[in-house]
């Protein structure tokens, strides 16, 4: 009965907390109803949709192409439709891929699937999320997901690849660390796959394990070093920060933009909050990238002070003079992680193109940087980049005209 | 008092009303759309002006050019405060603005009836502001040609300009193909002001020359960092939509 009485409230809170469930899971044995309900918040923590998913697509029905330095892989249908999704899965196919790479025929799969991360999931959870993604509507829909050019297009390549790169294997804890610290460092390296995006890559794009979490480039943008580093990654945030961001896409000192706006949106935001807190707990007691700052370029540099003036008349009236920016409107810039990154491929899409805050149940407001492209030149973005990032206490490598146009 | 009062309607008779309006609202189209979550916002997306750079005319012929920019340099002469109208672009600004939806009035209503209005009621002719410069520069040239010996406008020293200018001000002068003289001294006297004092970005007011004159800072919108500095002068130099100079060089 106890079990019984923990499972309703459980599902109980989770309808509460505006999770859908599919009608059919509800005529299912009480039990069965739990474990559907647990798999879709597995679905939420591993953000499924994120890639599995097309804008305006039936859920999970396949995705857009993702671009890797390998050619273009398109992600595949994982609704349970028989022909074209994974309807004629088993469970146990289902567990292969996610820990070992081994899709249903003894296919490999490739790791832009970010098995190697899944293969930390408990069995548990792969589970639920099994029994969730049958109660998915099934959607016609054959997607080819192999688009890469020879050699790189022969899947038993990855046989190689996974002996170099892979260990799979469940997340070990860690007795000495506390309960919300384990819970994190599970959702950070298992489902959540944070390093997917964050952990640089090594030549063979696996990522590089020595360096997890320290910023890495996709896609066009930078994703940020998320380690506890004080001045690159989340080290002086409070661990309330960090929960804000995450759960709302902006706080005091910024607000979300490109691939992780997407992911606040679709994942961290919908986590529970205890959750969202192991995160914080587990990130900010990570470590990773250069402790100290490097030499800022002086204020009277050629590239500074053209910087400064272009700053002065076309950002400080939302980003302020002394760069503080405005509290959840408009992102400080002074001390700013992202703003310090060892690349400013992110900065310079965010000038060139603009960008907007995401709309989440607690930040509604998004407020959007206007696109700036058509009136800076790429020596003057160039220089208002180089500019915000050696101001204020800021310090970082300069940025060149020459990568500007890529982002154009 | 009550016999000031409207009738209150009756409780059927506010059904009824509430019934036809919101039947004669359903059979209407829908413009309206319902937006929920995110503004919508496109990246890259900005509506900015073209620079309008100068170079050959797009609505004035060469003759009426030399005409205008004779009268803008003596509306706006050169001296020691600034650059001239001729200078400053104000004709460029003026040719631009004649080809586009300024010069065609297709952003007025312009449908009849026409009767003489009030001066405070502005213009109410039909003519477009472009057919009134082709007609008001052949009737100035005409009227100077008849009056002051064969010349035209630009062909006369500065001092007959400013007098032929004065009595076209004052009405003092009947201009030929009945163009009214003091309408079409106002159009240029405005259209020279806009094209010395506008941004850059259309063609007059060079180099920003009227701002620096002023002290006008131009497009800035932040000053917070000033406002409590009282009887200092503003220390930024003037910004156009389109950029300053001080962007690129130092």
């Amino acid at each position: 009965m106890k079990t019984l009485g923990l499972s309703l409230t459980l599902a109980a809170g989770a309808l509460s907390a505006g999770l859908a469930v599919a009608p059919s899971a509800l005529a299912q044995a009480p039990d069965q109803a739990d474990r559907i309900i647990r798999g879709r918040y597995q679905a939420i923590l591993g953000d499924c949709e994120a890639c599995h998913t097309a804008p305006g697509a039936k859920p999970l029905s396949g995705g857009l192409p993702l671009e890797t330095p390998f050619g273009q892989l398109i992600p595949p249908n994982i609704t349970p439709d028989k022909a074209s999704g994974i309807g004629s899965w088993t469970e146990a196919d289902f567990r292969n891929a996610l820990k070992n790479g081994i899709g249903h025929d003894g296919k490999r799969l490739y790791p832009a699937m970010p098995y190697p991360a899944y293969t930390r999931m408990s069995d548990e959870d792969i589970s639920n999320l099994w029994a969730y993604l049958r109660t998915v509507d099934p959607v016609f829909n054959p997607v080819e997901a192999n688009q890469l050019p020879f050699p790189f297009n022969i899947r038993m390549s990855m046989l190689g690849w996974n002996m170099l790169n892979f260990t799979p294997g469940e997340f070990r804890p860690d007795p000495s660390k506390s309960e919300a610290w384990n819970r994190g460092a599970y959702i950070v390296q298992g489902p959540g796959h944070c390093g997917t995006c964050h952990s640089p890559k090594t030549s063979l794009g696996a990522d590089e394990t020595s360096q997890a979490l320290e910023g890495a480039s996709l896609q066009g943008w930078f994703a940020p070093n998320i380690t506890g580093n004080p001045y690159i990654g989340i080290g002086s945030w409070s661990e309330e920060e960090i929960v804000q961001y995450l759960k709302t896409g902006a706080n005091a000192r910024t607000i979300a933009s490109g691939p992780m706006a997407e992911a606040i949106e679709a994942s961290t935001s919908q986590m529970t909050d205890e959750d969202v807190k192991a995160i914080a707990t587990y990130l900010k007691s990570t470590t990773g990238g250069p402790a100290e700052k490097p030499k800022p370029i002086p204020a009277d540099d050629r590239r500074m002070q053209m910087g400064a003036a272009i700053y002065h008349d076309t950002c400080s009236a939302c980003h302020g003079a002394d760069g503080k920016g405005a509290r959840q409107l408009f992102p400080a810039l002074a001390g700013s992680a992202i703003v310090q990154q060892p690349s400013s491929e992110t900065l310079m899409r965010l000038v060139l193109q603009g960008s907007q805050a995401v709309h989440t149940d607690g930040a509604r407001t998004t407020p959007a940087m206007p696109s700036l492209g058509w009136k800076l030149s790429d020596q003057q973005v160039a220089d208002v980049l180089t500019y915000i990032r050696n101001s204020w206490g800021n310090a970082a490598p300069s940025v060149g005209p020459s990568d500007i146009g890529a982002h154009r | 008092m009550e016999t000031h009062c409207l009738k209150r309607p009756t409780r059927r008779q506010f059904l009824s009303s509430v019934a036809f309006t919101i039947l004669a609202g359903s059979a209407a189209p829908v413009l309206a759309r319902s937006i929920s979550g995110a503004l919508p916002w496109e990246a890259r997306s900005a509506d900015p002006p073209v620079q309008v750079k100068p170079g050959g005319w797009l609505f004035f012929t060469p003759e009426e050019a030399r005409t205008m920019e004779a009268v803008a340099d003596r509306l706006i002469p050169a001296d020691d405060l600034s650059i001239g109208g001729k200078d400053a672009g104000c004709v460029v600004y003026l040719d631009r603005q004649l080809v586009g939806s300024y010069g065609n009035s297709s952003r007025l209503y312009t449908k009849g009836p026409f009767m003489p209005g009030l001066p405070t009621q502005g213009y109410q002719a039909p003519d477009t502001p472009a057919q009134r410069y082709r007609a008001g520069i052949a009737a100035l040239n005409g009227f100077t040609a008849g009056a002051k010996g064969g010349k035209r406008f630009a062909e006369l020293a500065a001092e007959d300009q400013d007098a032929v200018l004065k009595d076209l001000e004052a009405g003092k002068i009947t201009l030929p193909d009945k163009v009214d003289a003091r309408s079409f001294f106002n159009l240029m006297l405005t259209n020279v002001m806009e094209g010395f004092f506008a941004d850059p970005v259309y063609g007059g007011n060079r180099d920003m020359a009227s701002w620096k004159m002023l002290g006008f800072p131009g497009a800035r919108y932040d000053y917070r960092d000033h406002v409590s500095k009282h009887n200092q002068p503003y220390p930024l130099p003037p910004v156009s939509i389109a950029g300053s100079m001080e962007w690129t060089t130092r």
